[in-house]
């Protein structure tokens, strides 16, 4: 969909190319991100592709076709774009804002309306702020309203600049969850700067790492890149923890889940101990196949034979096994019985140990 | 001191008022042409600046000596710039506008340049980005949002124009200025009389003049008063 060859940009006055010979293959539907340390040329790149900035060489395409081929306004105008700071024209309303690209093109008063309301609720934003003015919104409202506006007249690319280096980290994991949402419903082509790596993982389909000179270290998938890292360079910027940011890619239902122990009410308060010993822990769970009736602790066992009268305590900390093994592993660390029970809805698949984590940071 | 002199040695009021009665069509007729040359001057000064403005932004290296030069025009004496003038274009309309007009213009260019100047960067780089051609992004973005400075501006010259019209009086171009000049020459309470009149409408013009673009700032830029905090 986006095809850069050799592309190279010299800043007049400057010896070093900011980006040097780069060259890159977007596929159509896909979410790629540039990430990188400040001077590496990721915006640099990102603004060649909608001429912001025009390359000094190389030839860039969008839709098969040369980007140089087009006036730079008609070729923007098909192209979404989300910055930093978002840029909402501040004397216009929400309205006219999300309408700028149609307007532009020319499009009739009611196919715009019909189009905006459309956006507002693609973006989750309330109909009464349409006729507000962006200094009246919060920092995240912006935002949405940002992504409406390039949203408007549905270009197949997006290009997002940091769009979410502004806003507070509740409010950006957030709209990193509604832009991962908005995504599988819209399958646009998207080319996402950012200068962290975690938002990297988090939103791309691939990850470009590029050092100075936009230089591509390493393109490939978030999840390959944190397990065979192609350098160094590529290494250290993914810092020491990237076993742990691999687990946040890793849904639980990826590995095999060890049963547990589990116990039915027949069983002898002996057979509880020897489960306890064998999984070196002082806790057991009651249940027959696919239900779990709750745990109990070796001292709940007191006096009695067999289990068919020890109290249980309620299973709190449950996974869905669309879960990653990041949150496994926080319920884990933070779980009285040092392991997380997976449940598909009421039913009860298995568990999920340290043991398995750490054989999944190893690998 | 000459208003002072001739109170001590009159009996007369201080005001005559049989005398304002007696010159309500002058006044009118005065105050309107007083106008007219102030909305002639201001108009065509904020033309010219325009131009100048445009010049000035496209070719950043011009910006100073334009400055110059209208900071030049701004600092010439008013009397002299007359004097000077009037051998050449004689005793008419043409040379007190085009004194008027001059002095516009250091004013109207600053507040012209600085407005669009302040225009926030990424509001620039979002328009370009979404495909705006230059043209558009002057009329469309640049221009309305640098709206509440240039209004600043146009106000700032149209109270100094409004006061500067009494002096063209000296030219037979006065507006308002004609009674000032006249009562001037009149060693009675005639004359305070006229002094006050002319005064006190073109005081008057200047506040009216000054509120109303006022309004029509508010009514421009709408957006400048609906905010909310955080």
């Amino acid at each position: 969909m986006i095809t850069l060859t050799d592309v190279t940009k010299v800043f007049p006055g400057t010896q070093q190319p900011a980006v040097d010979r780069l060259s890159l293959d977007i596929a159509e539907g896909e979410v790629v991100v540039l990430v990188g340390p400040s001077g590496c040329g990721k915006t640099t790149t990102l603004k060649m592709i909608n001429r912001l900035i025009e390359p000094t060489g190389g030839t860039i395409t969008v839709a098969g076709q040369d980007v140089l081929s087009m006036p730079a306004f008609e070729l923007r105008r098909g192209i979404g774009y989300v910055i930093q700071q978002i840029g909402l024209f501040p004397h216009k309303t929400i309205r006219d804002n999300i309408a700028t690209v149609p307007h532009l093109l020319g499009w009739d008063k009611s196919q715009t309306a019909a189009r905006v309301d459309e956006l507002v609720d693609l973006v989750e934003l309330s109909p009464e702020m349409l006729d507000r003015y962006p200094g009246e919104l919060s920092g995240g409202q912006r935002q949405r309203v940002g992504v409406a506006r390039a949203l408007a007249a549905d270009p197949p690319v997006l290009l997002m600049d940091e769009p979410f280096g502004a806003v507070d980290p509740i409010v950006r994991a957030n709209l990193q969850d509604e832009m991962l949402r908005l995504q599988s419903r819209l399958h646009k082509t998207i080319v996402l700067v950012t200068h962290d790596i975690d938002e990297a993982i988090r939103l791309g389909d691939r990850v470009v790492i590029l050092s100075e000179g936009g230089h591509v270290e390493q393109y490939d998938s978030p999840g390959e890149i944190l397990r065979d890292p192609a350098n160094e360079f590529v290494a250290d910027f993914l810092g020491t923890d990237r076993g742990i940011k691999r687990l946040s890619l890793i849904p639980i239902s990826e590995i095999e889940l060890d049963p547990g122990p589990v116990l039915s009410r027949s069983a002898t308060s002996a057979q509880a101990k020897e489960m306890m010993a064998r999984y070196r822990i002082d806790w057991a769970l009651i249940g027959d196949g696919g239900t779990i009736e709750g745990w109990f602790q070796r001292s709940d066992l007191g006096e009695h034979p067999d289990l068919r009268l020890v109290a249980t305590r309620r299973y709190h900390d449950r996974l869905e096994p669309t879960a990653s093994l990041k949150e496994a592993l926080d319920v884990v660390v933070s779980s009285r019985t040092s392991v997380a029970a997976i449940f598909d809805g009421d039913r009860y698949l298995g568990i999920v140990t340290i043991d398995q984590i750490s054989r999944e940071i190893v690998q | 001191m000459i208003i002072a002199h001739v109170i001590a040695q009159t009996d007369e009021p201080f005001v005559r008022w049989d005398w304002v009665g007696r010159n309500l069509d002058n006044l009118w007729a005065a105050t309107k042409e007083h106008i007219l040359l102030t909305v002639i001057a201001v108009g065509v000064g904020l033309v010219l600046s325009l131009g100048l403005s445009l010049i000035a932004l496209r070719w950043r290296k011009t910006y100073t000596p334009i400055t110059w030069v209208t900071g030049v025009l701004y600092a010439i004496p008013s009397l002299a710039l007359f004097a000077f003038l009037v051998p050449i274009t004689g005793l008419t309309l043409l040379t007190a506008e085009i004194g008027l007009v001059s002095y516009t213009l250091l004013i109207l260019i600053r507040n012209i340049v600085a407005g669009i100047d302040g225009v926030p960067e990424e509001v620039l780089e979002a328009a370009r980005g979404m495909g705006y051609t230059e043209r558009r992004l002057f009329t469309d973005i640049q221009l309305p949002l640098a709206m509440p400075v240039i209004i600043a501006g146009i106000r700032i010259a149209t109270v100094t124009t409004v006061g500067l019209v009494t002096i063209t009086a000296l030219i037979g171009q006065g507006g308002l200025g004609f009674f000032i000049l006249r009562g001037l020459q009149f060693f009675s309470a005639i004359g305070t009389t006229q002094i006050l009149a002319g005064t006190v409408l073109s005081v008057a013009l200047a506040v009216v003049a000054d509120l109303s673009l006022l309004g029509v700032e508010k009514l421009l830029t709408p957006w400048t008063r609906r905010r909310v905090v955080g």
